[in-house]
């Protein structure tokens, strides 16, 4: 049986103006999984993504990580489950590539041989090892996305959460992210991407989570989910809405 | 693609690149104070000696002084302040208005140290990572008490890094509000609180999301020892400057 990895029971969220961002959610993630979190502006994906890496904590409910509660080893649940921002330019600290990518394993104080060999080892799996000098601003929108993705996968996750990584990309960095998510889970990384734009990524997912004023909607596979979307808000994949089913969007 | 700005890092091999950070930030204060005393010709013989270490960190002149033409109008005004004020003999009048031979030569002189003093700056800065800035901040602050040293170089670093951001953030707000006839506004004040209170918004909303993303990758003070890869040559330039501040501050 595959490894549970993400335990969530009945947690709710509630912000200080008393909008109740996530209500009652319950659901396990598994080792491997491909998840898509859809639903539209406003229906609490970020909210809940964001506790998933303990940035929010549940008001009510529990939340466990590899077994661990996430309230009591936040560095673990940070380690085990990384997270990439909608936005790349706000989340890039480092002046050049290379100290972008370190930037985490500083943080867990590893020593200076070892995050040096391991920034290399990253850099060089994602095919950026020839921009290590460069100032991440310089970089194109799918290199800096890139860069984010080499920023999180240097601290060995589990699981990888992107909130929208698809937004303010053209066709080419698409591609180069989409290609590098699909490597990420091909290679036993969990992913789970918020997305309101499904048909980039649908052909990969393994389940589809649709969340609506903060509940869960519906969960399950994408075949059996693609044809409700539209009803939550979120649009269907042309393909499918032809007759032709789930489709690859990428050549 | 954000703006260069004239304090952004620029990568290279100069002299100025590989000497060590702590280094660099010895020698800039030291000359900058010993700025302050010198006189006319000192300050020409430091100017040609700037124009060589600026020559071989690669930079363009030209384009630099384009950068900071706002800064070079506000010269002005301080040297017509000066020549307008400073009592001695009269060379031109007009009405009230009086023109003194001391005036134009101390205006000159005030008007050539805050530009070699800046100029001096954007050195530093163009050759010099923000990741350097902050290990050398974090260097002189450790033996001063009561001075969270890390936290004051992270604040150091993080705005010279976010400096290129910021400023793209201006040009959008700055063009979207001419693309809606924002010229047509004659009233400078008017004009900037346009500009000023939506930009300080999203730098707000930026600040709030680089917290969340550094958060998110397990960010503490207790981080890994910055490391210092001198040239070598620290000690000739160190000893350099000196013999330079007091030839500066002497003649």
């Amino acid at each position: 049986m595959t490894k549970k990895i993400i335990d969530i029971t009945s947690i709710s969220h509630t912000f200080a103006d008393g909008y109740k961002g996530i209500n009652n959610i319950s659901l396990s993630i598994y080792k491997g999984e491909f998840i898509i979190l859809a639903g539209k502006n406003g229906s609490g994906k970020t909210t809940f993504l964001r506790h998933l890496n303990g940035l929010l904590l549940p008001d009510s409910g529990q939340l466990f990580v590899n077994g661990n509660d996430v309230k009591k080893h936040l560095v673990q649940t940070r380690r085990a489950i990384g997270m990439v921002f909608q936005d790349t330019d706000t989340q890039i600290v480092g002046d050049t590539v290379f100290d972008e990518v370190a930037f985490g394993l500083e943080n867990l104080k590893l020593s200076r041989t070892k995050i040096n060999d391991k920034v290399t080892k990253v850099l060089k799996n994602l095919n950026l090892f020839h921009l290590k000098n460069r100032a991440p601003f310089t970089l194109s929108g799918g290199e800096k996305r890139k860069l984010t993705i080499a920023g999180i996968l240097v601290m060995d996750p589990q699981v990888i959460v992107f909130d929208e990584p698809f937004s303010n990309l053209d066709y080419p960095g698409t591609i180069q992210v989409l290609t590098t998510i699909i490597d990420l889970n091909r290679s036993g990384h969990t992913i789970i991407i918020a997305t309101h734009d499904v048909e980039t990524v649908i052909y990969e997912a393994t389940r589809i989570i649709i969340m609506e004023d903060g509940h869960i909607k519906e969960d399950g596979v994408p075949f059996d989910i693609v044809r409700l979307l539209e009803s939550y808000g979120v649009k269907e994949p042309s393909t499918s809405k032809f007759g032709l089913g789930i489709q690859p969007w990428r050549k | 693609m954000a703006q260069i700005t004239p304090f952004t890092y620029r990568q290279g091999e100069s002299i100025l690149h590989l000497l060590d950070p702590r280094c660099k930030f010895f020698m800039i204060c030291l000359v900058s104070m010993s700025l302050l005393s010198a006189h006319l010709l000192a300050c020409f013989f430091y100017g040609v000696i700037l124009f060589f270490f600026f020559k071989n960190a690669g930079l363009n002149i030209f384009s630099t002084l384009n950068h900071i033409k706002y800064f070079i109008v506000l010269l002005f005004f301080i040297f017509a302040a000066r020549a307008l004020t400073v009592k001695g003999d009269i060379i031109f009048s007009f009405y009230e208005l009086t023109i003194t031979g001391q005036g134009l030569k101390e205006g000159t002189l005030v008007t050539l140290k805050f530009f070699l003093v800046m100029v001096t700056g954007i050195l530093f800065a163009c050759t010099t990572k923000s990741s350097g800035v902050k290990n050398a901040v974090q260097w002189f602050l450790r033996p001063i008490p009561f001075i969270p040293e890390k936290r004051v170089a992270v604040m150091i670093s993080l705005s010279l890094s976010f400096m290129p951001i910021i400023l793209n953030q201006a040009k959008e707000i700055s063009e979207a509000q001419k693309a809606r006839c924002a010229d047509l506004q004659k009233n400078p004040v008017k004009k900037i609180i346009r500009l000023v209170l939506p930009l300080l918004k999203k730098i707000f909303l930026s600040a709030d999301n680089l917290v969340l993303a550094m958060e998110s990758r397990c960010y503490s003070d207790d981080r890994t020892e910055p490391e210092f890869l001198p040239s070598g040559r620290e000690i000739y330039f160190i000893g350099a400057s000196i013999i330079l501040s007091l030839g500066l501050a002497w003649f």
